[in-house]
């Protein structure tokens, strides 16, 4: 069906579908540097969909995983660029710093929500904005950078950059960090008493909170979290990929997350799967819109309609009162 | 004076519309989210179709039926198909902006903005400013003074009760985002062929998202939001003001938000979402 929509929109667009595709699957998994391309995109997909579905299980809607995504990126590339220490210090320290950042910004709305029962998507739409806006102003305004050419940091001290999985592609050690989260974070929802917190918050918070959960407390821990792990991917993004904050770091991976946390079913393991079919349409797109002719942007245009069409009830539990 | 005071209605105008959609939306219990695509399609739909017909008024309605099909799939998605409102207006915020962005290409041969169209001119843009303000108070009194004004309002509040009065929640909230989509689109339409005579990518610059914030400053009343928009329209047209003076643009450009922010810690006086605002039914 959405393969149908998007063979539409090409031929709308005057191509023919089957080269369309074809320039896409070449574009993403067409040679090593094609097919590493496309695992940088998985990577930074993976981080954002990772903290959506990691709220959703908890029954909360984190529309906020790009702010978070930005703040982290932001107070990674400040860290980064002002340390000048050896990179088993420097990395640590600049991920951390990243994990902050995206954990504070989650943290308000969890906070939000826990003190005062105040809408959490709204508090996390609103912080997305504010999160854009306050990196636009430090980095050209206060923290300009000298060497920089745009709105971004200084670059990173080589040390300092993730090391490569493989040489001379943009593709780090983020791919591997990603999947040891997503099997840890399986094994929390699993196995651990907190990840049964969590889901049981989630799934039946009036039991839950019959039970002895504190269900105020939960949304809290559980925003903050979430937007800890945005924030690792985007400092992720800035030690491996662009060795530097720049407030274009994302296409909008925090809104492609929530397609690529449903169509994951929000299990973390099969979001690694979702991250890199998602992460082909990423890479492809630019090629098919070289090769075919077909703009990019239907790749979002379809993003979108399989979230809709992947939204059931099956994944996302009903909101209920009060929220 | 006067300079600003004009600015000022053509920045609130826009927000006064989308404010409203999203008023009669919340009442009736969808939270759209799906507002900044709305804004997005109708400023679009409305430049294509003056571009392509040499008429701003087929435009302007273009937009109007443009928005309501984006809202209209939002309130079929949320009641007819169990899908969660808020993830289906993400959905379509993405739909919108590809899709936009996709038929720029397509339809105008060149990506980012599209070339100058008829537009509405002076005389429609005043229409349109006025319209914003009839339609705060004509929506005020739709909903606190009409009968179907209460269904919507108990829609939004217990839409169980609505049901053992024989009235069908699923659809008067399907009808509350088709009369939402309809504000929202001239609001969109406001902002190519009314302040401009172009789109361009991005051009409604999160509107729909201040939007909200407007509600819900505004307290979930037409009134309340329309008096919400306007300030923020006033804030946006203060920005070039104090710009000058060294206030940072992007702390201007994130007052609305932050005013968001802070109604919902309910300092600003408590505000109250409607009971069954986002819920979904059955």
């Amino acid at each position: 069906m959405l393969l149908a929509i998007a063979a539409g929109a090409m031929a709308l667009a005057g191509a023919n579908p089957i080269d369309g595709f074809a320039a896409l699957l070449r574009g993403a998994l067409g040679g090593t540097n094609q097919i590493c391309e496309t695992l940088v995109q998985t990577t930074a997909l993976l981080f954002p969909s990772l903290a959506v579905a990691f709220a959703f299980r908890a029954g909360l809607f984190n529309i906020g995983a790009e702010g978070q995504l930005v703040m982290g990126g932001l107070c990674a590339g400040l860290v980064g660029a002002a340390l000048a220490m050896p990179g088993w210090i420097a990395i640590p320290a600049i991920l951390v710093a990243g994990a902050c950042g995206g954990a504070a910004w989650g943290g308000i709305a969890g906070a939000l929500r826990a003190r005062f029962g105040g809408n959490e998507v709204i508090a996390t739409l609103m912080l997305n904005i504010i999160a854009g806006l306050l990196a636009n102003y430090l980095v050209v305004g206060p923290l300009h950078a000298p060497d920089a050419t745009g709105a971004e940091t200084s670059e990173l001290p080589t040390s300092s950059w993730l090391p490569l999985l493989i040489p001379d592609t943009r593709l780090s050690i983020a791919l591997v960090l990603g999947i040891v989260l997503a099997a840890i974070l399986a094994y929390v929802f699993r196995s651990t008493v907190f990840g049964y917190e969590l889901r049981a918050a989630g799934d039946a918070p009036e039991a839950a909170r019959r039970a002895g959960i504190d269900l105020p407390r939960t949304a809290f821990v559980a925003m903050t979290l979430s937007g800890a792990i945005a924030g690792f991917g985007g400092a992720t993004i800035v030690a491996g990929v662009l060795h530097r904050f720049d407030v274009e770091l994302s296409p909008g991976y925090g809104f492609i997350a929530i397609a690529v946390a449903l169509v994951g079913g929000l299990d973390p393991l099969w979001i690694v799967l979702a991250s890199f079919v998602f992460g082909i349409l990423q890479s492809g797109s630019l090629s098919m819109q070289a090769f075919a002719h077909v703009p990019k942007d239907v790749v979002t245009f379809v993003e979108g309609l399989a979230i809709l069409a992947l939204a059931t009830r099956r994944f996302v539990a009903p909101r209920t009162a009060g929220t | 004076m006067s300079g600003f005071l004009a600015l000022a209605l053509v920045k609130a105008t826009p927000l006064i519309f989308a404010a409203l959609a999203g008023t009669i939306c919340e009442r009736a219990g969808i939270l759209n989210i799906a507002l900044e695509g709305a804004l997005t399609v109708a400023a679009f739909a409305a430049v294509a179709v003056s571009f392509a017909t040499g008429s701003p008024l087929l435009g302007l309605l273009a937009a109007v039926l443009a928005s309501m099909l984006l809202c209209a799939l939002l309130g079929i998605a949320a009641t007819r198909f169990g899908v969660d409102q808020i993830v289906a207006g993400t959905g379509l915020n993405l739909v919108a902006a590809g899709g936009t962005a996709f038929a720029l290409v397509v339809i105008f041969g060149q990506p980012g903005a599209s070339p100058e169209v008829h537009a509405l001119g002076d005389g429609g843009e005043r229409v349109l400013i006025v319209c914003a303000f009839a339609c705060a108070v004509l929506l005020q009194i739709v909903l606190d003074r009409t009968p179907w004004g209460l269904r919507v309002r108990a829609c939004g509040e217990n839409p169980r009760a609505l049901l053992s009065a024989g009235v069908d929640p699923r659809r008067l909230r399907v009808v509350a985002t088709l009369v939402g989509g309809a504000l929202a689109g001239l609001g969109g339409a406001f902002l190519s062929l009314g302040e401009l005579d172009i789109y361009s990518d991005g051009m409604t610059a999160g509107r729909g998202f201040i939007a909200l914030a407007a509600v819900i400053f505004g307290r979930w009343t037409p009134l309340g939001a329309a008096g919400a928009a306007l300030a923020f329209g006033a804030l946006s047209a203060l920005q070039f003001v104090l710009q000058r003076a060294g206030v940072p643009s992007e702390l201007m450009q994130a007052l609305p938000y932050l005013a968001a922010l802070a109604a919902l810690t309910g300092i600003v006086g408590r505000a109250r979402a409607p009971a069954a605002d986002g819920v979904s039914l059955d």
